[in-house]
């Protein structure tokens, strides 16, 4: 195992009283793919919103190799290296899919760094292999409100690979997607697989066997367990979580 | 096959071409209202890039091009010949003079209590950068505060509104320095070297035409730059381009403060123009016809809104001089207006740009038609 790439370190968040995650405490490895597991209200996503900025945190600390990002804006976070698809997929949906990939491929932030035209050769090519990977080559040219769920997903998850991010965030990548789009979507996550860190928030276990390596449960903004498939599986503290103390009887 | 971009930078250049060459086969009593219509096209531009391009919905915009004119108006009042009237060498307001408490000194450095504010206006050039500077000071401090808080959407439009609102009632009531209600008139000309512009010759029509035409293109490089590709992207979902690491405030503060020096060099012009300035152009009325000439000509394109801004004043000047419409003109551009809103969404300039794609498709269809139908099948048999 590689350096760790991403440190939680006793990360809470309290809404009024609510704790929505408590005292979470965990550590992934520079390229690893982590799949996050829970019941409804586990507190996943808020664990997504508090790395990346969006909810901030009450205590504990986030840290991205070295650098303590903890409660950073959204929009420095994201420059450090954490990039994010959301639940409900978001992209830019009057621009043509080429032109989305474009936003994301622009390296500077700045306003006044970006008066410029065009983007340079290498962003151009480095947009025409997302546009593969991702499987829209054909659609590049047309705007991105006409492409179906499955594609608008494939595109956000074009919008990080294009970032280029050290880490990526996937909060139910393969939510409303058909079988085949699911399957799809797992192959665009196992290319990126050892390219970058990826966490992943996954309700569908046949998409889960089919990328995960290693699990972190979550029950009630608790880590509960952490282990590959099988262990996850005939864990008793997490079927306990999912079922009840008494089981399905 | 002339791709779409050349196509619309040809309809730029006609556009640029029948502004410039429209003093040759105009009556001369139309070159100044045709100067001042093509001043609300420069409007039609600011209210396209923060309407269209970054999505704020400014119900304001007057306030930025009121600051324009003002600030040069207070200029050319200066320069005045009724300023130099009652035996003095140094200018002072005729306004001033008549609402001067009784033995106040007839300077313009202490004649009231606020006066002073006009001592530097005493050069044009002054007042020009004012023109500019204030509209965008104005914008980038609101911006700052408005979009730093995340407020979008009508939200923005009704603090605009607000804000324009409440300027117009302080320049309504600092009399003594603005002349209140009345506003500025009686203004000198604006002029360059030797060169007088008189807002009745061809010269001035020439300067809002050659102005405009800078603008547009400007306005149109602007949105080709990188940054405005990321600005519509803000638009488009900013929590999106925040995940990608863009400072979203400062991109639409950015172009706020853009908008802002647009319709102020608009305000400037329209002083030269019209040779007054006052508080209706921060009348609500007004900032709200903006909004209609751009919905009208095309939100989302800069040369429509500055061709619908142009075409219905035209519009309206020709019809409210019909005799017979007269009395029904309002309703009749009402009626266009709303007719745009239901069939038109994106305006005339909409209407265009599916003209031409429409020719541009059938054109190289042979290629590109056959992809687009196995499209479907090809993605569910991956």
């Amino acid at each position: 195992m590689g350096r760790t790439a991403l440190t939680l370190d006793g990360l809470s968040v309290d809404f009024e009283g609510f704790r929505a995650v408590n005292q979470v405490t965990m550590t992934i490895d520079d390229g690893e793919l982590r799949v996050l597991l829970g019941a409804n209200g586990a507190g996943k996503t808020t664990l997504m919103d508090l790395i990346s900025g969006k909810t901030k945190s009450t205590s504990g600390r986030v840290f991205l190799h070295d650098t303590d990002i903890t409660n950073w804006e959204e929009h420095k976070i994201a420059r450090a290296g954490v990039g994010r698809k959301f639940q409900i997929p978001s992209i830019f949906k009057e621009l043509t899919v080429r032109r989305n990939l474009e936003v994301a491929s622009c390296r500077n932030p700045g306003v006044f760094a970006n008066l410029r035209f065009g983007f340079s050769a290498e962003a151009e090519r480095n947009v025409d292999e997302v546009l593969e990977l991702i499987g829209l080559t054909e659609q590049a040219n047309q705007v991105a409100a006409y492409l179906s769920h499955g594609q608008t997903q494939w595109l956000e998850l074009g919008l990080l690979i294009t970032q280029n991010p050290k880490i990526i965030l996937l909060d139910e990548p393969t939510a409303g997607m058909t079988q085949a789009e699911t399957h799809k979507t797992s192959l665009i996550v196992n290319n990126l697989k050892g390219r970058h860190t990826i966490v992943v928030v996954e309700h569908d276990m046949a998409f889960v066997r089919e990328i995960a390596e290693r699990i972190t449960v979550l029950h009630l903004g608790q880590v509960i367990a952490e282990g590959n498939v099988e262990q996850i599986e005939t864990d008793p503290k997490v079927r306990e979580a999912y079922l009840g103390s008494k089981g399905i009887s | 096959m002339p791709s779409k971009r050349v196509i619309d930078w040809a309809v730029y250049a006609a556009f640029v071409i029948i502004i410039m060459t429209a003093p040759l086969v105009m009556e001369p009593f139309w070159l100044n209202r045709v100067a001042k219509y093509l001043v609300y096209g420069m409007l039609g531009i600011a209210v396209a890039l923060s309407w269209g391009y970054a999505g704020i919905l400014n119900l304001g915009q007057g306030l930025f091009f009121g600051a324009g004119a003002y600030m040069l108006a207070m200029s050319l009042k200066l320069a005045s010949t009724t300023s130099l009237q009652q035996g003095s060498d140094r200018p002072v307001p005729d306004f001033m003079l008549w609402n001067a408490e009784p033995g106040s000194p007839t300077e313009l450095c202490c004649i009231n209590k606020a006066s002073f504010l006009w001592l530097p206006f005493q050069s044009q050039w002054f007042g020009v950068a004012m023109g500019l500077i204030l509209p965008v000071a104005i914008a980038t401090i609101l911006g700052m505060i408005v979009f730093r808080k995340r407020i979008s959407g009508v939200f923005v439009s009704i603090i605009t509104l607000a804000v324009v609102l409440l300027v117009r009632l302080v320049v309504i009531d600092s009399q003594p320095v603005t002349n209140g209600f009345n506003g500025l008139t009686d203004l000198g000309w604006f002029k360059v070297g030797g060169l007088e512009f008189d807002p009745f010759v061809v010269e001035t029509y020439y300067l809002v035409a050659v102005s405009l035409s800078l603008v547009l293109v400007g306005a149109r490089l602007l949105i080709f730059t990188r940054a405005g590709l990321i600005l519509q992207a803000v638009r488009d979902d900013q929590n999106r381009a925040r995940y990608l690491g863009f400072n979203v405030p400062a991109y639409q503060t950015f172009f706020f403060a853009v908008s802002a020096a647009i319709a102020g060099f608009a305000g400037m012009l329209y002083v030269v123009v019209s040779e007054f300035a006052s508080p209706t152009f921060m009348d609500l009325t007004f900032s709200i016809t903006m909004v209609v000439w751009a919905a009208v000509g095309g939100r989302s394109s800069i040369l429509g809104a500055c061709i619908g801004a142009i075409i219905i004043n035209v519009l309206s000047a020709t019809v409210s001089e019909t005799e017979g419409f007269a009395e029904a003109w309002k309703a009749i551009i009402g009626l266009i207006f709303v007719l745009v809103v239901l069939y038109l969404p994106r305006g005339i300039a909409g209407l265009a740009h599916d003209f031409v794609d429409r020719i541009v498709t059938r054109r190289s269809a042979p290629s590109s038609h056959p992809l687009r139908v196995s499209d479907p099948s090809s993605q569910l048999a991956e």
